[in-house]
């Protein structure tokens, strides 16, 4: 068994076994395109691009109830690691992106290859931010007014900050896409979720801007981070939903993201 | 010995089958109880006739240099056996085990403890070996990561002065998961890694952060606190970092590097912040 191992691109780390052994199979048999079962997964995984979203749609082909995705069940890492198939540098490319409100193009450049490394860990950030900043933040403010005021570390921020970022992040995708698919149009969930993981992102940075314990300048950043982060997420649901009349769920994700802001700033930053 | 017809031993293995068959004769020779000195990198003490079949903990090594000297080890190996210890493995086939299972409990302690320093001087501490992944943890184990985890969990407990149970729950939640996310978070970017191997490192690499909350909870004045802190932080980025940027493609580093950076820097906040 050692000899076949000897043969993958993996080779030169010797002594570490490689994880996920299935992967490096079906990579190796990627050349011959034919419609094997094997390769026909393999393809899926590693050329991806549009034949893999449209296929989300169509029947199976060749083998019975499994969609025809790199699917080797729930609790196989593999399944999943073509969620995050992506580099440093389009990673940081997506989340530039997600500054600019007008455009609309986001979909458009996820469509190949969305990504939830994004959502993981922008929201993993987000909430240890909150958390930190907050505490930070607070005491501050409370210095301003009264200087008295100790430092205080509230672990309570830690809690609200994951439920709030994890559930916002999580389940407003997850009800857009069950309302959409409700009304008709058609949705792809893995795609929401990486359009509302990256639209976090200007959160963190307004965060640290908001330590600044100057209450003006609180609600200044919060709306300016807010509103930015709004039309964003409005103007590529928009664009996602192409005509319908469907106008009211394009300014219920506006609203909605302009609630987490405002309760951001309430609740870690007053 | 069954095994050896089977499955191609491993070559320290085989040496420690060789050494194993070496005490079963001597103890027939020379009476009971020679306890077998601590040795890191064999297996943990099970019979003799199933070790083999355990390569979790040693990743396999095909290197070619490897293959010709075991192949020969192989065909000799069956023939001393028989000879010479099929009547001891017969009269003492538990020869090896109640080595392990009757040594006194301070001898099994200190063999586990020894492992712990050993493994925490390669992780931690500048050595050779920093750069390959297989030789730097080759003999992880869980029992050092749990102290350090549990350590630093009750430290900062110690430290706080209100929610010392939350502070405790978090920190604990927050390195134990964490570890786990970040092993994912490799394995998910396609890179290769043995998962308990990192879990192992993630822990090990915890040990200047123990540090440097005993000393945060023995001073406590913010400024020493934020240097104590930094200094610790980037000595456990250090020791996590080659290991973490080997196991994936170089394009991809900096999304594996980073939630290990964002998992320590908020276990330093951590420390920091508990007053």
């Amino acid at each position: 068994m050692e000899e076949s191992h000897s043969n993958l691109p993996t080779s030169h780390l010797l002594g570490s076994v490689p994880a996920v052994v299935s992967e490096e199979k079906s990579n190796i048999t990627y050349e011959v395109p034919e419609a094997n079962m094997q390769t026909f997964l393999s393809n899926n995984n590693g050329g991806g691009s549009s034949r893999g979203y449209q296929t989300l749609r169509s029947p199976p082909e060749g083998f019975e109830q499994q969609p025809p995705n790199n699917w080797k069940g729930v609790f196989s890492v593999s399944s999943y690691t073509q969620y995050f198939n992506v580099d440093t540098d389009v990673v940081i490319n997506r989340m530039m992106s997600s500054f600019y409100p007008v455009g609309g193009d986001f979909f458009s450049k996820i469509d190949a290859n969305p990504d939830l490394y994004g959502l993981v860990w922008i929201s993993t950030t987000l909430v240890f931010v909150l958390a930190s900043l907050g505490n930070c933040a607070t005491y501050l403010m409370q210095k301003h007014t009264d200087s008295s005021a100790s430092w205080s570390f509230d672990v309570g921020y830690v809690n609200v900050a994951a439920c709030a970022i994890y559930g916002y992040a999580i389940v407003v995708p997850l009800a857009f896409y069950f309302l959409l698919q409700y009304l008709g149009t058609t949705a792809s969930l893995i795609r929401f979720w990486c359009m509302w993981g990256y639209s976090l992102f200007i959160f963190i940075l307004s965060s640290i801007l908001l330590v600044i314990p100057v209450e003006i300048l609180h609600w200044i950043i919060i709306l300016a981070a807010g509103i930015d982060s709004a039309c964003f997420v409005a103007v590529n649901l928009k664009s996602c939903i192409e005509g319908n009349d469907l106008t009211i769920v394009v300014f219920a994700a506006f609203f909605l993201q302009l609630a987490l802001a405002i309760f951001i700033k309430a609740w870690f930053f007053p | 010995m069954s095994h050896s017809d089977t499955i191609p031993l491993h070559a320290s293995s085989q040496s420690d089958i060789d050494e194993i068959e070496n005490l079963i004769n001597a103890s027939v020779q020379s009476g009971p109880a020679t306890v077998l000195p601590a040795r890191p990198p064999s297996p943990p003490r099970i019979p003799v006739s199933s070790s083999p079949f355990i390569p979790s903990n040693l990743p396999p090594l095909p290197s070619t240099h490897q293959k010709p000297s075991f192949v020969p080890s192989v065909p000799s190996a069956p023939p001393p056996p028989p000879v010479n210890s099929h009547s001891s493995i017969g009269a003492s086939g538990f020869g090896s085990p109640p080595n392990t299972l009757t040594e006194p409990v301070w001898e099994t302690v200190k063999r586990d403890l020894s492992r712990i320093v050993s493994n925490l001087k390669l992780v931690v501490f500048p050595n050779p070996y920093r750069e390959d992944p297989g030789k730097a943890l080759r003999d992880w184990d869980l029992w050092g990561p749990f102290f350090f985890i549990v350590f630093l969990g009750l430290t900062l407990s110690w430290s706080a002065s209100v929610k010392k149970s939350e502070v405790f729950a978090v920190a604990f939640a927050l390195l134990a998961a964490g570890a786990v996310i970040l092993t994912l978070n490799v394995l998910l970017l396609g890179g290769h890694i043995i998962f308990f191997q990192s879990l192992s490192l993630l822990g090990y690499c915890l040990f200047p952060l123990d540090i440097g909350a005993v000393i945060c909870m023995l001073k406590d004045n913010v400024i020493i606190k934020v240097a104590v802190v930094c200094v610790t932080l980037a000595w456990s980025s250090w020791a996590a970092y080659p290991f973490m940027s080997s196991a994936v493609n170089p394009r991809r580093k900096a999304l594996a590097l980073y939630p290990v950076f964002l998992m320590y820097v908020s276990v330093g906040f951590l420390i920091i912040a508990i007053d």
